[in-house]
């Protein structure tokens, strides 16, 4: 197959051969900037990374050092006592803790996997031309612009044994499916509706992502595949899956830590119920930090999520990595 | 490359630099600004009640509620010319008001001055040094319900005054029910005998199921009847057991009650009950107080409100509810505070908000039969003060709160036996209970 570019995107090539972006056309760098050009620059961004490093860095190593520390504000006038290790060793060791934990990497890799699949028909649908696309594709972002307590709200009136169009519908269906109920009466249908509520609301942010993905896919090489006798399925796999593998990481990355850090949806629609067989570790922690005021523990537990966090992008990113960098 | 003359100006003359040394002096302004921002205030002197002066009272009620204590405010302002009180109107959602008011407090702003305090509050309030200790002020708790004064005190002191005092009850409808049931067995079966007398309605009994406080409280009007008692050290009694079982047992067993329950906070159980589709419900005075062009058919005129009737072994069950009023430790104008709520605890402001609003006095005095004539339903209300118990008194509340909910939801949803359930959460609720700073 040929793989020589373009003319145009040659000439661009040519271009940036005889001047390479970044230096200017006297052939300096920016090294060339004078001192008082470098401290007006300082300045201009100083508000910037001062406000950044109040309401971000601050909080992120305040809440590593509490993690250390015996801090919790129900006792308001006791010293933060360092216990060292004390808040981990009390949550590794807490079947709260692990249980969560277990619910909560469920529900990353089921909605993840889920979201992505239907994302991904989605965009190859919406990739596509066809009357009305245009709308179609505003039409699905609406969901992600919904508030997450706003959509939850909406899904748990939905799914109101009394009032709710599901329990009518079902009533509808079969007589012998109505007045079910659906959220704290049974653990699986309380994550049923966890799940759908969710996936309502995130599947149009992947699958935006996949869109611009797709589209930035030259289709001559489809033109060549086809010229070539690849069938519509060989050339989803060879084509289309390993050139949508950047917008792939990207919506990934993201979806994950959207799942491992779910929270307003449940706390909306079960409170955690019942018993705790909805908690998640955002839900825990939550808990620590707003009921029991500990500070110290849910410092760990906070920790521990960003832990987990930056684990899964990295995953993410080392799955992801083009050949050439493997 | 050759210079030009102009470049050869001093650096800070050349018009470009000058533009430069004034965005620089903007950004250097800001950087300062942002730094003083950051800074903090030292706190004012303490302020006499005969000074001008401005306090916040921060309170949740919205509504008539909120309406009857603006007029309240006023008449008290009218009084007192040189207090003026802003009201400061927080989420009616209790999780939320709490949260709004602790953030307050571990800020430390000395506002609000005064706020409304649930029942549930002033222990954990008063162990973080968040609110004022009331003894210097000499208060006459003697006057009030005893069980409230007990939800406001902390270490022997008081640190909150009661403002009004809602028992959760049993409500049943006085025209499918003849006679107030007198046991708990007597409730299934009535409530049984009208679901099959009158098809319109969608259960024999509502309560409160849903993971959240009330269902605490849900819970606490049943326990006394059956000898139960909810004191965190030792949860796991036979009383109980078979008070949690009761309840268990009107959803899965007797029928009376719908899986729904699991949802229901004391809001939909109104609803329900105020509608006509339950013949029983256990909740708050306020059901009474719906006006009747809000009932539905038949429901009007034909409420009756009791103790939850006490089985074998027990007493009349009731649980206490209400709101109190408390004053922020860091606040500088305590003594006018104490004025407001003095001003608001008076029997004849709290006649007049039970008369408004439904919030049943915490001063059994306010109880007369000026009061009853306008609505005699507080005869009941002030019969279940008399049984109401309060939940455990407790800095550490809130997690035995979290415990019990748990434990509590898993039996609702019929996940785990009432025994079992108990038996689980018993040891957790009771070390939740006596955790310290220590561990």
């Amino acid at each position: 197959m040929a793989t020589q570019a373009p003319p145009s995107r040659r000439r661009v090539a040519l271009r940036w051969k005889s001047r390479p972006p970044g230096r200017t056309q006297s052939g300096r760098a920016g090294g060339g900037r004078t001192r008082g050009d470098r401290r007006l620059g300082y300045l201009l961004v100083a508000p910037v990374v001062i406000l950044l490093l109040l309401v971000t860095a601050y909080p992120l190593v305040y809440n590593l050092w509490n993690s250390f520390h015996f801090v919790n504000l129900s006792f308001g006038g006791l010293p933060h006592k360092f216990v060292g290790a004390q808040n981990y060793t009390k949550m590794f060791t807490s079947p709260l803790w692990l249980a969560a934990l277990e619910r909560t990497l469920a529900f990353t890799v089921a909605s993840v996997v889920f979201d992505t699949a239907v994302a991904l028909g989605l965009a190859l649908m919406l990739h596509r031309r066809f009357r009305g696309r245009g709308f179609l594709r505003a039409a699905i972002l609406v969901p992600w612009a919904v508030p997450t307590v706003v959509s939850a709200m909406l899904w748990k009136t939905m799914f109101d044994p009394r009032a709710g169009f599901v329990d009518y519908f079902l009533g509808a269906v079969h007589p012998g499916w109505a007045s079910l109920t659906w959220l704290n009466a049974s653990v699986w249908r309380s994550w049923a509706v966890i799940f759908i509520a969710d996936a309502w609301k995130n599947v149009p942010f992947v699958a935006i992502i996949l869109l611009a993905g797709l589209q930035v896919i030259p289709t001559d090489i489809y033109e060549a595949a086809r010229i070539d006798g690849a069938t519509s399925l060989a050339a989803f796999r060879r084509l289309t899956l390993p050139l949508l593998k950047p917008a792939l990481m990207v919506a990934l990355i993201f979806r994950t830590l959207q799942a491992l850090l779910i929270f307003d949806v449940i706390f909306i629609m079960t409170g955690g119920g019942p018993g705790n067989a909805t908690e998640t570790l955002s839900f825990l922690n939550y808990q620590t930090f707003i009921n029991n005021l500990d500070f110290g523990y849910g410092g760990a537990i906070s920790v521990m999520l960003v832990v987990l966090a930056l684990i899964a992008a990295a995953v993410i990113v080392r799955l992801f990595r083009p050949a050439a960098e493997t | 490359m050759q210079m030009r003359p102009e470049n050869r100006r001093p650096a800070s003359r050349q018009p470009g630099n000058r533009r430069r040394g004034a965005l620089a002096a903007v950004a250097a302004g800001a950087v300062v600004a942002l730094g003083l921002a950051a800074c903090g205030s030292s706190g004012p002197a303490k302020v006499s009640a005969s000074t001008k002066q401005t306090i916040v009272f921060a309170e949740s009620g919205l509504g008539t509620e909120g309406a009857q204590t603006q007029k309240a405010i006023t008449a008290f302002e009218a009084a007192n010319p040189k207090i003026t009180v802003k009201i400061d109107v927080l989420s009616s959602d209790s999780t939320t008001y709490l949260s709004q008011l602790e953030h307050s407090f571990i800020a430390g702003s000395p506002t609000p001055d005064i706020f409304e305090s649930d029942v549930t509050y002033p222990a954990k309030f008063a162990q973080a040094g968040w609110v004022k200790n009331l003894s210097s002020l000499n208060p006459n708790m003697s006057q009030f319900f005893p069980t409230e004064v007990a939800a406001g005190t902390f270490n022997g002191s008081p640190y909150a005054v009661p403002w009004f005092d809602n028992p959760e009850g049993l409500f049943y409808r006085t025209d499918l029910v003849k006679s107030p049931p007198t046991s708990p067995a007597q409730v299934v079966s009535d409530a049984q005998a009208a679901m099959k007398a009158d098809k319109s309605l969608k259960e024999g009994l509502a309560f409160e199921g849903a993971k959240y406080e009330g269902a605490i409280t849900a819970f606490l009007t049943v326990d006394s009847a059956f000898g139960g008692k909810l004191d965190p050290q030792n949860v796991d009694t036979p009383g109980n057991t078979a008070a949690l079982a009761w309840l268990h047992d009107a959803v899965y067993k007797n029928h009376i009650a719908p899986t729904a329950v699991t949802g229901w906070q004391e809001g939909q159980v109104q609803s329900e009950f105020s509608s006509g589709h339950a013949a029983f419900a256990i909740n708050y005075p306020f059901v009474e107080a719906i006006p009747a062009a809000q009932e539905g058919p038949g429901v009007a005129g034909h409420i009756g409100y009791i103790p939850f009737p006490a089985g074998p072994g027990g007493t009349p069950g009731s649980a206490l509810g209400g709101e109190m009023l408390a004053i922020n430790a860091k606040t500088a104008h305590a003594a006018a505070a104490w004025k407001l709520i003095e001003y608001l605890t008076s029997a004849p402001v709290e006649a007049a908000r039970a008369e408004a609003t439904g919030d049943p006095p915490s001063l059994p005095s306010a109880y007369t039969s000026v009061l009853y004539a306008k609505a005699p339903y507080f005869k009941n209300v002030k019969v279940l003060n008399g049984f109401s118990q309060p939940r455990p008194v407790s800095p550490n509340y809130l997690q035995v709160s979290t415990d019990l909910q748990v434990m509590l939801s898993e039996v609702f949803a019929n996940t785990k036996s009432p025994a079992a359930a108990i038996k689980a959460a018993a040891p957790t609720i009771k070390s939740d209970a006596s955790a310290t700073p220590s561990g």
